[in-house]
């Protein structure tokens, strides 16, 4: 993408930003706006990679001791098990805290992701309906799941994008406690993902899905092991 | 360390691998800490900083992405987020500017452009084709994380004029960088 097409206003707004020129409440504007215009954080990648030829300017200066034990305690106390490849990832409320618009920039062009949580009419069963819709700005919606309360199964849309070729997306439950559980492959145009019971079952109020890329044929070791490029949580009627 | 290197260390990172993201620390947290300390301009802060930046990079490691932008540029934005984040909480949130034209200064004539040399890196060409006083403003402005008030205080010119002037060779220098 070419910084070349964009207007003289939003190239000096994004090199004020990058330059770090702007007050509080104005750089808190940008990152907004990065959040949802793909074009613009592009515009901003441009500049942070122009100007970091800048960065030769600051000399590395061996930082106090105590530091690098102040950042593993915050990080790590109370967490056993954060280091476990994958899953300490996954299973950290603080990275789910932590994953904010800019966090998950994909390969795949997103500078960003949004999520809406749709409420559906109860269906005719009374049963909860879910519905999650995860967009992704420069494409309307990214996927939506939707899960038919009387047979279980989760009904798919297409995505709004590919993975690279020998890349699939896969769908997973991120539940508040515990490791992630596969949902399966999103089917390439669209379909039913027939859940067992025991999965099902723990699709309710709070739990994430998310969408990360995996080799072909889905995650070899049962956990996600590719990015995460669409979230949303789920919400009960 | 190596461009790979960093890489590898920052995608285990990203796999929770707690080892990797101290082998991460140790090769760049005196880079980062140089950052820190040259925009905050205190040591007390500077190491508040660093706290905040490797939590960052613990909980971001996901989202570097390789070819957008070499590992340690992808750290140092980090660093140098927090670090001006940090010092703009303690100034006016919000300032009133002017509202005023972005009109890019003249085209710079061409046997400037042809004095441009075809070795180095492209910003400090393009630098190069921006007045002295201007362009020292936008390097000052990156480096030590000055404020617009700031800049027009160093540069004895009301505030508006410091952004119109800054804006204006924003723009100058994205055109260069362009060509």
């Amino acid at each position: 993408m070419s910084a070349g097409a964009y207007s003289n206003d939003d190239n000096a707004l994004a090199g004020e930003y990058v330059l770090g020129v702007l007050p509080a409440d104005m750089r808190r504007q940008v990152e907004q706006r990065l959040a949802v215009d793909a074009d613009f954080a592009a515009l901003v990648g441009s500049w942070q990679s122009d100007l970091s030829a800048l960065d030769d300017a600051y000399t590395p200066e061996t930082p106090p001791r105590g530091i690098k034990a102040r950042i593993e305690a915050q990080l790590f106390a109370g967490a056993p098990g954060a280091n476990q490849p994958a899953g300490g990832l996954w299973a950290s409320l603080a990275f789910w805290r932590g994953l904010t618009a800019a966090a998950i920039a994909t390969s795949l062009g997103l500078a960003a992701f949004t999520f809406i949580v749709n409420e559906r009419a109860v269906d005719p069963a009374g049963a909860p309906a879910l519905v999650a819709e995860l967009g992704a700005p420069g494409s309307s919606v990214g996927l939506v799941a939707a899960l038919d309360p009387a047979s279980g199964a989760l009904q798919v849309t297409p995505a709004a994008f590919s993975p690279e070729d020998a890349r699939a997306l896969e769908l997973w439950l991120v539940p508040g406690e515990g490791a992630p559980v596969s949902l399966g492959l999103v089917p390439g145009d669209g379909g039913q993902l027939v859940l067992d019971e025991s999965v099902s079952s723990r699709l309710s109020a709070g739990a994430l899905l998310a969408v990360s890329i995996e080799p072909e044929g889905g995650s070899p070791t049962g956990a996600p092991t590719g990015p995460v490029v669409l979230s949303g949580a789920l919400t009960e009627n | 360390m190596s461009e790979q290197t960093l890489q590898g260390l920052i995608g285990k990172t990203a796999l929770g691998d707690r080892a990797a993201f101290a082998s991460l620390y140790d090769e760049t947290s005196a880079k980062l800490f140089g950052v820190c300390l040259r925009i905050l301009k205190d040591r007390a802060q500077a190491e508040d900083a660093m706290q905040e930046v490797y939590v960052r990079i613990w909980r971001r490691a996901g989202s570097f992405r390789a070819g957008q932008a070499s590992a340690m540029a992808w750290l140092v934005t980090i660093a140098r987020n927090q670090s001006i984040d940090m010092i703009r909480s303690r100034q006016p949130a919000s300032i009133e500017f002017d509202d005023a034209p972005d009109v890019a200064d003249e085209a710079p004539d061409p046997e400037a452009q042809a004095a441009l040399s075809a070795e180095g890196r492209r910003i400090d060409a393009c630098l190069k084709e921006l007045d002295a006083d201007r362009a020292a403003a936008v390097v000052g402005a990156y480096v030590e994380g000055s404020s617009y008030q700031e800049l027009a205080d160093r540069n004895g010119v009301p505030l508006n004029t410091m952004r119109t002037w800054l804006r204006r060779s924003l723009i100058k220098l994205r055109e260069c960088l362009n060509r």
